[in-house]
């Protein structure tokens, strides 16, 4: 179990290491300087020599590339990501400063996204009507496929420009966080569901069942009592998946409600090649994702018996 | 065989009804309502306009595509920062939009020496900054030292040091007079101390100065001496300021007393065209910048006032690479100038906002001249005729060839305003008719300022443009020996590299208004007609679209908006 523990953690440690070093290695692989970017475009044959190294010094990119790396590295190790090219601003600082929004806005999303696989998991298992299962069946694909993008201007269109029953823009309250979490989890829901009516499907023709409609259950009993418990559980294995539709989503969706958020702000960051930025949120999504693994890794053992037992039988390779 | 089972036993329960008929219609239902948008119907910018007196209070929603990454006035190269920054802060002096005049603002009178070097303004002494501090020519001083040098130790660039090269000091002989000092002659500083654009020298109060990059993105830190100061400010989405109360300083070229109308202005930063659109269309906006060429026409039609003016300084300009192939010929670089229809640009990309370029300089920019009757024409015969006299003749694709090489001329340009594609692409297709094959690589803004370190030797031309209303931008932009627009040099062929440093960099030699006429004439001549180093193509503009209610929003000489003498009918 130690073992198993070690490795998970190693393994988690790693990623977040990698993200970094990867970050680091494709931003000075691009062609722009980011010194560059500081000043208007038009202009830059005017700047003077000086002005840039003045501009390059303060922000360490005269350095070696290597000995930066290793500064930027050990700083990180501290939680210290430097200060933003762009706004001067501590990294740390300015995450923290629109973390928020965006947790508010993907969790609220999940719920929902949760709630709509859920629904039509149970709808698909329970019907007896091959039409309403087909139709249903087909909504995650057709989640899936609606950009983010348009289903969020369709939105706006109908609940706020027409009816005007939430605002349009900005971050103001309850109230304007309704269309983006609808937007948000519309994407979200599609793999859940998927996976969802699959193993709703496969565990509703197994043997247990075969045996509760014989005790005489009915169908909606069997799939609230026996399917649901046993068919959600492989939902937890694409946690990952989930939290990485959210995020690439919420860049989407936080652009169009113009709100605050991460991915606005990792877009803005890569756009203007701000290093300090982006390896902070880097990092943050690297260390993020490997925890989920990490803790779906650890929890699934304990909602499984079956794992458990190989577990504390086996080597842990057989997880 | 277990579901056959199954099957039985399920066949034999009793059905039940309501349920999978609901489940359906909702699933339709919701796939019709995400499948269906509604028409807008006429919004609230249908509203009648008031009697013409300027109404007290009431707050702006005003809308644009930036936002300010930091407050700091003194930084910034986006609009939404320098627009902010214009009504936080005031300048030493107020640019007349429509004549170009210098007029007084902070300063009441300047005088300068002979060379041009040593400036003295004679500033006013009733002006305090928000926090109750005098503003004085120390303030001056440490305001301009700090602009141009930077401080490493506090993380604050040198914002200025590309407005005012070859900034020496400030002298300050009294407490109201403030002497600035450059090592050369610079006439356009004089604008410049009126310059209202990206990286502006707006005043900020010695407490600021102190501050750190980082401290200044405390909005209630950063101190003016402007119509308006901060209320909040949230990065990515708003930026709220609310009226200076005792503000008795505006320049008096606006004709405006006392404090602005507007109790208080929301600049909501809002990324999405459409949504910019229809927030205004439903009335959560008041006005917004940044109106697409494509949006203007339907947002008039719903009965909102578009107003717009041209961006002072150059126009989007093509600069030719003198020193590449195939742009090194000079009959290439006219028959660019002449190859492309400017009437087709008009009709089928540009609005009524935005005008076809007829100098390299915008119309409004003083020493204007306008060339559209004499090399900025479209005219494919005397192009081809060129062309052809230059020893390129037609290859079997319809480009042309000389010496085994294609006339294939490489473009490098931004994709920031949504106009440039189109309008390339309209001259890319005029000019594949004459044999020459334009290719266009149109990318944002980083990939750009990537590829510009490598103009020289890789670009043909690089489109861009240049904000600055004063006509020494010429100096600034195509000097050998400051912006090199046309990568002039010793292998140059043809152009007198000399004459170009010489004759671009008069205007900044003189103040006289007749003698800088004469001067940014002989530029336009040289860069337009002797060497035809650039063709310019159209003139941009920022375009606010706004309701009815809205009055008084001013674009100032470099396009940029001021606040002071908004007002709104309803005062709302």
């Amino acid at each position: 179990m130690l073992r198993y523990l070690a490795l998970k953690v190693g393994r988690a440690l790693f990623v977040v290491w990698a993200a970094f070093t990867l970050t680091f290695v494709l931003l000075f692989v691009l062609p722009a300087n980011p010194v560059d970017l500081l000043f208007d475009p038009a202009e830059l044959n005017t700047v003077t020599s000086e002005v840039r190294e003045q501009a390059a010094e303060s922000y360490g990119f005269n350095k070696p590339v290597l000995l930066q790396y290793l500064g930027r590295l050990g700083h990180a190790l501290t939680g210290d990501f430097g200060n933003s090219v762009q706004s001067g601003r501590s990294v740390t600082a300015t995450i923290l400063d629109v973390l928020p929004s965006t947790f508010v806005l993907a969790s609220g999303a999940l719920l929902l996204a949760l709630l709509i696989a859920f629904a039509i998991a149970l709808i698909a298992t329970s019907t007896r009507r091959a039409w309403v299962r087909n139709l249903v069946e087909a909504l995650p694909s057709g989640a899936v496929s609606v950009p983010v993008f348009l289903s969020g201007i369709l939105m706006l269109q109908v609940f706020s420009f027409q009816l005007g029953w939430f605002p349009a823009f900005g971050d103001r309250g309850a109230k304007s966080l309704v269309l983006p979490v609808i937007t948000l989890a519309i994407p979200v829901s599609g793999p859940i569901a998927q996976l969802l009516v699959r193993s709703f499907a496969t565990e509703f023709r197994s043997g247990y069942v075969t045996t509760s409609w014989a005790k005489g259950a009915t169908r909606g009993v069997i799939v609230v009592r026996d399917v649901f418990r046993n068919a959600s559980l492989p939902a937890l294995t694409i946690a990952g998946i989930t939290f990485g539709n959210l995020i690439a989503g919420s860049v989407i969706t936080e652009t169009v409600f113009a709100r605050q958020g991460i991915g606005r702000m990792t877009q803005a960051a890569i756009n203007t090649l701000d290093v300090p930025l982006v390896q902070g949120v880097v990092v943050l999504a690297a260390a993020s994702f490997a925890v989920i693994n990490l803790i779906v890794d650890l929890i699934y053992p304990l909602l499984d018996p079956r794992l458990r037992a190989t577990l504390t039988v086996g080597s842990p390779r057989a997880a | 065989m277990v579901s056959d089972l199954r099957s039985s036993i399920e066949r034999a329960a009793p059905r039940r009804k309501k349920w999978p008929w609901g489940a359906g219609i909702v699933a339709v239902l919701l796939i019709a309502v995400s499948g269906f948008a509604l028409t807008r119907g006429g919004g609230p910018g249908a509203q009648a306009a008031g009697d013409g007196k300027p109404v007290h209070g009431g707050t702006l929603q005003f809308a644009l595509i930036d936002y300010q990454r930091s407050p700091d006035p003194q930084w910034g190269t986006n609009y939404a920062e320098s627009l902010i920054g214009n009504n936080i802060t005031d300048k030493l002096t107020w640019q007349d939009p429509d004549t170009g005049e210098i007029t007084p603002w902070l300063a009441k009178s300047w005088e300068y020496n002979k060379d041009l070097t040593e400036f003295t303004f004679h500033l006013r002494t009733d002006v305090t900054f928000s926090d109750g501090t005098p503003f004085d020519s120390a303030v001056v001083k440490a305001n301009f030292d700090q602009y141009v040098h930077g401080d490493q130790k506090l993380g604050i660039l040198p914002n200025g040091a590309t407005l005012l090269p070859g900034y020496i000091e400030t002298r300050t002989p009294d407490k109201h007079t403030a002497i600035i000092r450059f090592k050369k002659p610079l006439a356009s500083f004089l604008q410049a101390s009126s310059f209202t654009a990206n990286a502006q020298p707006g005043f900020l109060s010695l407490s600021t100065l102190k501050l750190s990059a980082e401290q200044r993105t405390d909005p209630k830190k950063v101190i003016g001496t402007g119509p308006f100061v901060y209320q909040s400010w949230k990065a990515q989405v708003s930026t709220v300021l609310v009226k200076r109360k005792g503000y008795n300083w505006s320049p008096p070229a606006l004709k405006h007393q006392g404090e602005a109308y507007l109790n208080k202005i929301v600049f909501s930063t809002i990324p999405e065209a459409s949504v910019r659109t229809g927030s205004l269309g439903s009335g959560a906006i008041d006005a917004t910048l940044d109106v697409g060429t494509t949006d203007e026409k339907s947002l008039a039609d719903q009965g909102f006032e578009i107003i717009h003016r041209a961006v002072s300084g150059t126009s989007i300009f093509f600069n030719f690479n003198s020193r590449l192939f195939p742009t090194n010929d000079i009959a290439v670089r006219k028959a660019i100038q002449l190859g492309w229809n400017r009437e087709a640009l008009k009709k089928t990309v540009l609005t009524g906002s935005y005008s076809v370029a007829t100098s390299v300089l915008g119309p409004s920019v003083s020493g204007y001249a306008d060339y559209s009757g004499s090399v900025l024409t479209y005219d494919p015969k005397k192009a081809e005729q060129l062309l052809e006299k230059a020893g390129w003749k037609r290859g079997p694709d319809g480009i042309r060839v000389k010496d085994g090489k294609k006339l294939v001329v490489k473009l490098l340009g931004i994709n920031n305003l949504v106009v440039n594609k189109p309008a390339y692409e309209s001259i890319q297709q005029d000019l594949k008719k004459i044999g020459i094959d334009l290719q266009l690589t149109v990318v944002p803004i980083p990939d750009y300022s990537a590829n510009v370190a490598k103009a020289k030797t890789d670009w043909n031309i690089t489109a861009a443009n240049r904000s600055r209303n004063d006509p020494a931008v010429l100096n600034l932009q195509y000097s050998p020996l400051l912006g090199n627009g046309s990568y002039l040099g010793e292998d140059s062929t043809g152009v007198d590299v000399d004459e170009v440093t010489k004759t671009l960099g008069r205007l900044e030699l003189t103040l006289d208004p007749v003698e800088r006429k004469q001067y940014a004439k002989a530029a336009q001549d040289l860069l337009l007609d002797k060497y035809a180093l650039v063709n310019p193509v159209y003139n941009p503009s920022q375009v606010i679209a706004q309701a009815k209610y809205v009055h008084g929003i001013i674009f100032d000489a470099q396009s940029r908006n001021h606040f002071v003498n908004a007002w709104k009918g309803n005062g709302k």
